[in-house]
């Protein structure tokens, strides 16, 4: 059947709000709440006022005792304001058992629909149901932030493994998880029963950017709340006691390295040799310095380097949770020497990290280690370039990750070129688990026979999203895929040209006849496109389980152990 | 020691020992049969036509690949080793006779052409990947035909630039006797496939040859036709490898089908004579 005429409104921004309940009245009584009420509304444009904001990108959430409202290692995508009431935050990791908390598993096609997809794809590239769009805008589908609804703790005593702090009224939360891109970091629950203002993170950034008072609110919310959480989770940490831990903390200094958007730098310098863009990367500690303080990464990417001849020989990389200095430190500690730093660390884009000085290293941390635990002794290294053990990267293979910073990835499509027939069955299997559309190409970077395919990587750190005005593209909650709401993607073109890999297609949609859509003004409707990692698929990614001849995989760029062990099969 | 082993190398030693297995298996079960009054043949040649219908069954495979089915690659090592087996089962069936009567001699051969390709495709799809990313750019084979366009065009424009700068001939008689015929269509298809570069490494020498007859000005116009006649080698050579690697399962899917069909009119046969 047609579904003529085949044109819609052009989709804006806030058509599909993020909580279509949200009015005028709500809207008046949040800004009476400090600090929403100390915002200076004249600094925010009349495109994208204060009401607005909170108008079209928050939703007031009702919570009864014990509801769990985040949970661990979720991907957010909003942060919460707590209006009324108090929650909890269940410290440590793996606080909650995943039973508990009721984690299920993303919703995949059944059997049937799967079969379905055999006769049932589109004879059109791009096709799109009209019919859905308008009903979503009637009943204004949302990405709602976490979905945890209906999910209670009982017997609290018994399924807490740790100790619980308390946020009460007027305090954000999950706001980290939601800026940077990363799972939340710990599960969070209702003491009593509680109303929340959850804010995706599109107008959290823009309340960020233009109300100081909220940016301050939130910087020093976390070193009072979540600084002490996330050393507690760093290795070597663990044992210190509460008062240590505090004591750690008050020294620790908060240090930013580049750029939050750094793939706008990265894309522009990206034909500067890398000998000369090495240089231009921010440098976070130097080798051959003394090493002042335990650096460890928070959020985004670092570069270790070594001096080799006249250049830097890329060693690794570091991400989320790796530290920088350690072995230096307890090497000069246990054995009274003063060996300096070995490599060079510098920020690859933005980079935020901790450092905890040399002297609390030394006071708090070393002596709870034991002998047989400490690394082992610095010595005068003469590596040679591309010298490799078993289950390492080898010099190469790391320059050329970081340099086209493929790093990032954590399900980046590595094709073996010696192995791949170029029959392209990865690609039809692909076209047939996206209603007959390819969503990669099979093409891309090489080092000697490998490939980097112009697949989606589903970034750590997914740059795609940030400017992304209605959240259409965002983190599935559960899996962390990087995937695209084409309900409501309004087809701005932004996260194609953020992402640094050109892993993003804006397409031009059609109806089932094949025609184009049109909007008001007669101009074809685009919409975003892109692998989704088959996250709807039983299978996983079709690509890599259509591929005859053990070609292709999918890696994560932090699992460097299981890539060279691929790469060395 | 196992340690020391690659995957690869793992998996091939373990599907070996699979494979080796099964055919002492088979051999005992035959020699089973051979002892009492039942007939090996109906066994032979059932197992053999039990395991092609297997082998078949890849194909169907190919075209679910979002149905929980173990990977293609898994259905590979299934088929190439599954394969050898039907072989050797083969030659228990025929007992390395050679056939008789016309439907016998057509069903041999059929069987014996199915499992040579089988071979080759395996062979040349473990040998053509490297040859292909060594050679040259790795391109795209629907954009082949493009892209020689493309260059053909180029060349010409080179050629037109050389004639009214240098008043020379020299390249524009060249292209007109050899290179316009060189860049028009696929060439050295045989060299291509035996991974010969003799024709163009003949025709770059010939091209230098003409240095003597050429003004220095045009010495710089035969250098970028040069570098065009390396880049259509190269659009030959990945037209003529990555085109057999695809179209040679248009060779064994469809006799493996008529194997089939001939299989199963012999067993009727057999069983209504027998
Ligand atoms: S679209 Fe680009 S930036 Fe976004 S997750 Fe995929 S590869 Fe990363
Ligand atoms: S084009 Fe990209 S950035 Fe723009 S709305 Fe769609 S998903 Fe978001």
């Amino acid at each position: 059947m047609s579904e003529a005429p085949a044109t819609i409104s052009r989709p804006q921004r806030w058509d599909v709000p993020f909580e279509s309940a949200m009015g005028a009245v709500a809207v008046a009584r949040i800004l009476s709440i400090p600090p929403f009420s100390q915002i200076d509304a004249s600094r925010f444009p009349a495109s994208t006022s204060l009401p607005d904001i909170l108008l079209n990108d928050t939703g007031l959430r009702s919570f009864k005792k014990n509801q769990v409202i985040v949970r661990e290692g979720d991907y957010g995508n909003s942060a919460f304001f707590i209006i009324t009431g108090s929650v909890r935050v269940a410290l440590g990791k793996d606080a909650i058992p995943a039973e508990v908390l009721g984690r299920r598993q993303p919703e995949k096609k059944d059997f049937l629909s799967t079969l379905r997809q055999l006769w049932g794809n589109a004879r059109y590239p791009e096709v799109r149901s009209l019919r859905r769009y308008k009903e979503a805008k009637a009943g204004a589908e949302h990405e709602k932030g976490d979905d945890t609804t209906a999910i209670f703790l009982h017997d609290i005593p018994s399924v807490l493994k740790g100790g619980t702090a308390v946020l009460t009224a007027g305090m954000f939360f999950g706001e980290i998880a939601a800026l940077s891109r990363t799972p939340r970091t710990a599960t969070i629950f209702a003491e009593e029963d509680c109303e929340l203002l959850e804010i995706r993170w599109q107008g959290l950034r823009e309340l960020r950017l233009r109300a100081p008072e909220i940016k301050q609110f939130i910087d020093t919310n976390y070193r009072k709340y979540s600084l002490e959480n996330h050393l507690r989770e760093t290795k070597y940490f663990k044992d210190l006691s509460p008062a240590e831990l505090k004591e750690v903390a008050n020294q620790t200094r908060f240090e930013t390295y580049g750029s939050f958007d750094w793939h706008s730098n990265y894309k522009k310098n990206r034909d500067v040799a890398p000998e000369e863009r090495i240089k231009e990367e921010p440098l976070i500690a130097e080798e051959g310095q003394y090493a002042n303080g335990l650096v460890l990464i928070r959020a985004g990417f670092a570069r270790m380097s070594q001096k080799y001849n006249q250049g830097e020989r890329t060693a690794s990389y570091l991400s989320r949770g790796q530290m920088f200095g350690f072995d230096e430190i307890a090497h000069n500690w246990n054995t009274k020497d003063s060996a300096p730093l070995q490599y060079t660390l510098r920020a690859l884009g933005y980079v935020d990290v901790l450092v905890v000085p040399t002297s609390v290293v030394e006071q708090y941390i070393l002596p709870k280690i034991p002998q047989a635990s400490f690394p082992p002794p610095i010595v005068a290294q003469n590596k040679q370039i591309n010298d490799r053990r078993d289950g390492e990267l080898s010099t190469d293979v790391v320059e050329f990750l970081v340099d086209n910073r493929f790093i990032n990835g954590r399900a980046t499509m590595v094709m073996d070129l010696d192995r791949c027939t170029r029959c392209d069955d990865c690609i039809r299997a692909c076209a047939s688990a996206h209603d007959n559309n390819p969503r990669f190409v099979r093409h891309g970077h090489q080092i000697g026979r490998y490939m980097i395919a112009n697949a989606c990587m589903h970034c750590l750190d997914p740059v795609c999203m940030i400017g992304c005005p209605t959240g259409a593209i965002h983190r599935n909650a559960l899996g962390g895929q990087v995937v695209i709401n084409d309900t409501t993607c309004i087809g701005c073109s932004t996260c194609a040209n953020s992402c640094p890999y050109n892993n993003i297609q804006m397409v031009e949609i059609r109806n089932e006849l094949g025609e184009h859509i049109l909007d008001q003004e007669n101009r074809p409707v685009t919409k975003a496109a892109k692998c989704d990692l088959c996250v709807e698929q039983m299978t996983g990614p079709a690509c890599v389980n259509a591929c005859p001849h053990d070609a292709l995989t999918r890696v994560d760029m932090q699992d460097t152990q299981t890539f060279a062990k691929w790469l060395q099969r | 020691m196992a340690s020391t082993l690659t995957f690869f190398s793992q998996r091939r030693l373990i599907n070996l020992g699979l494979l080796l297995s099964a055919v002492a298996a088979f051999w005992a079960l035959q020699e089973s049969y051979a002892n009492g009054i039942r007939s090996t043949g109906l066994l032979s040649g059932t197992a053999l036509f039990g395991t092609c219908l297997v082998l078949a069954l890849f194909n169907a495979r190919k075209k679910l690949p979002f149905i929980p089915l173990l990977k293609a690659s898994t259905w590979t090592q299934f088929h190439i080793y599954a394969g050898w087996f039907a072989v050797v089962v083969f030659f228990f069936h025929t007992g390395l006779r050679m056939p008789n009567g016309l439907f016998e001699i057509a069903l041999y051969s059929v069987f014996l052409a199915v499992a040579l390709s089988g071979v080759l495709g395996l062979i040349l799809s473990r040998i053509y990947p490297s040859r292909l990313r060594l050679y040259g750019e790795n391109l795209m084979y629907e954009r082949i035909p493009s892209l020689r366009q493309q260059l053909q065009a180029d060349v010409e424009k080179i050629i037109w630039k050389s004639v009214n700068e240098t008043k020379s001939f020299t390249l524009a008689r060249m292209y007109e006797s050899k290179l316009k015929a060189y860049f028009s269509a696929k060439k050295n298809t045989f060299h291509h496939l035996i991974g010969s570069e003799k024709p163009v490494n003949d025709l770059t020498e010939e091209l230098n040859q003409l240095q003597r007859y050429m003004v220095a000005a045009e010495r710089v116009f035969l250098a970028e036709v040069i570098e065009c006649v390396k880049a259509k080698d190269n659009l030959d050579m990945q037209a003529t490898c990555q085109g057999v690697l695809k179209y040679w399962l248009f060779i064994h899917i469809p006799l493996t089908f008529s194997l089939l069909l001939m299989g199963l009119l012999h067993g009727l046969m057999a069983l209504a004579f027998n």
